[in-house]
């Protein structure tokens, strides 16, 4: 079957500055799709192309078989797909319920009014006008109005951003729920548990490229990427008494003082944590605030986006390659 | 795979009344837009009538009497307040909120959005009018008689001052600036086309003769007290600034918040 959404060498600029340059990626039917990456990478502008928004300078789209940049069928590619939008924006004198009737009317066959609303949890407040409604429940309701038209493909740009984290495992419970009736979702996020607790697949945007791409078990080489290795340097121990592999993971400032933390990237952690087991055994030693970790996806994120990352082109949006060098900053021990 | 095809869009019309419904909640849920809508004018008329309802035809009012007079020109600028005023102050601030971006996400066409919204200031208008002749009736004012010349031009006009409302609201970037820019433009207009005190100056007769505002009064206040029936010229210049302004919101009307 046809993909929903196929997406080769897009481009856009604003002035002088390449929001875009060269996104290519295909989501599948039935899939949910993440658009990974700091703020600024390029994400909102290319789910705006792909939803209609904005123009392209350059590339190919092909959203259900339509060319969302095509004007002559923009209505019939808006009744086919959804939209929550990153801001909150809705008619503040309206009911919940004439709300979503309101936007049902726009469709040529939309789900039932009730049952959208019972969908986004604001059943019992069909009556309540929208200015009353919490901030959390106006994202409800917009989330409805994404889904009152029953799309085929759903566009969510950072859906659940300020949610608390039990309205984020509902709204998360909702788009599975979404993506099992049939849905095919292209999300755009910032969180890195949203990827992982949704996404089949994954891109990963900097700079307005995308620097990786594929499944989350094997985006950015993942899988064959090492394990950490943590542990507390024991007392009276220096880096030259531990088994080789681990000497290098001993800090620059590491000297025989006790609870230096070393961390060591190893391949094989299996014989590297039976070695230093060993080792402490032998001579009696504790292994304090020992911890052995796969690679999260938040390092390979980070990794991808940050500033040592392997495709060295000049940064336009400052802002966003500052913040990621920070929080990359702030985790590198090894 | 759900089915994609096959399921019978709404008629026009059946669209179009969709949202003229929707718009009338809206507004009529707004207390501050009804309040300066319908209050502001009704309170003018009635205070005027109550100071020159003894004041019976002069050369001063063009041989009317002072009510004859401001029957008309007050329904005028009710109908500017609820078209123009309106659509310039509504349009920024949905916009500035994204609910012009959330609309132009759904299949809704644009021109269902812009003549729903057309449609929905001539019903306020009508209110308006009808409100405004009934303070006149029991200040003494008789009931115009010319109801299809009436029509037309409150047709005209309120479609005239619609499209000018959005050519402002295209604009002008900050919906906090759009009640301040709203006013400037239209005070002084109102003032020097007669709406509140009559003006024989030749030279701003001739000025305001081809600004939208008096050939508005002309067109109303013929028909409502002079019993003249259609004043082509008038309606003539009301089309011209109509057109213009629709000019200008196709080419500059921006349902982003944030587009350049």
């Amino acid at each position: 079957m046809a993909n929903a959404i196929t997406v080769s060498g897009l481009a856009k600029s604003y002035g002088g500055v390449q929001a875009v340059r060269g996104v290519s990626f295909t989501v599948g039917r039935g899939e949910i799709f993440a658009l990974l990456g700091p703020n600024g990478a390029g994400k909102t502008t290319t789910l705006e192309i792909l939803e209609g928004f904005r123009g392209r300078d350059g590339g190919q789209a092909d959203v259900l078989g339509l060319d969302p940049g095509d004007r002559a069928t923009g209505r019939a590619l808006r009744e086919r797909i959804g939209l929550v939008l990153q801001d909150i924006a809705v008619e503040p004198y309206l009911t919940v319920r004439e709300t979503i009737a309101r936007n049902a009317g726009y469709y040529p066959a939309p789900r039932g009014v009730d049952e959208v609303i019972t969908l986004v949890g604001l059943a019992g407040q069909e009556r309540t006008k929208v200015r009353n409604l919490s901030g959390g429940r106006k994202r409800r309701l917009d989330l409805g109005l994404g889904l009152i038209g029953d799309p085929e493909l759903l566009f969510l740009d950072e859906p659940t951003t300020g949610f608390d984290p039990a309205a984020r495992r509902d709204a998360w419970q909702l788009v599975r729920s979404l993506r099992d009736s049939g849905t095919t979702i292209l999300l755009t996020t910032h969180y890195m548990e949203e990827a992982q607790a949704l996404a089949d697949r994954v891109a990963v945007l900097s700079d307005g490229q995308v620097v990786a791409q594929g499944t989350l078990a094997d985006i950015g080489g993942r899988a064959a990427a090492q394990t950490q290795i943590r542990f507390a340097l024991p007392r009276g121990c220096v880096a030259a008494d531990l088994p080789a592999w681990a000497r290098p993971g001993v800090g620059p400032a590491a000297g025989p003082e006790a609870g230096d933390l070393v961390a060591v990237a190893v391949s094989e952690p299996t014989r590297a944590l039976h070695e230093l087991t060993t080792w402490a055994l032998d001579r009696g030693l504790v292994l304090d605030r020992l911890t052995v970790e796969p690679p999260s996806l938040e390092d390979v994120y980070l990794r991808l986006t940050g500033p040592g990352r392997a495709a060295t082109t000049g940064g336009t949006r400052a802002g966003g390659r500052r913040a990621g060098r920070k929080r990359a900053g702030e985790r590198t021990m090894t | 795979m759900r089915p994609t095809t096959g399921q019978a869009r709404r008629g026009d019309l059946a669209l179009l009344w969709h949202q003229v419904r929707y718009e009338q909640l809206s507004f009529w849920r707004n207390p501050q837009s009804a309040f300066f809508t319908f209050v502001f004018p009704v309170v003018i008329i009635t205070l005027f009538g109550a100071l020159f309802h003894g004041v019976g035809r002069s050369s001063y009012f063009f041989g009317l009497s002072a009510l004859q007079y401001y029957v008309p020109t007050i329904a005028a600028v009710s109908v500017l307040g609820a078209c123009y005023s309106q659509l310039a102050i509504v349009l920024s601030t949905r916009r500035q909120n994204g609910i012009l971006k959330r609309i132009r996400a759904t299949p809704l066409p644009a021109w269902t959005y812009f003549l729903g919204l057309l449609a929905h200031c001539i019903v306020v208008s009508v209110v308006d009018i009808a409100l405004i002749v009934g303070v006149g009736r029991l200040f003494g004012v008789p009931l115009p008689t010319h109801w299809a010349a009436i029509a037309v031009a409150l047709v005209l006009g309120a479609a005239c001052f619609c499209a000018l409302g959005v050519a402002v609201a295209s604009l002008i970037r900050n919906a906090e600036a759009a009640p301040a820019v709203v006013q400037l433009v239209l005070f002084p207009l109102v003032f020097i086309s007669g709406t509140y005190l009559p003006i024989h100056s030749q030279v701003i007769q001739r000025i305001t003769g081809i600004l939208p505002v008096r050939p508005f009064n002309e067109a109303l206040m013929g028909p409502f007290a002079q019993h003249t029936g259609f004043d082509w010229s008038a309606l003539g210049v009301l089309l011209a600034w109509g057109v213009a302004g629709g000019l200008i919101a196709v080419r500059r009307f921006r349902w982003d918040p944030r587009a350049g």
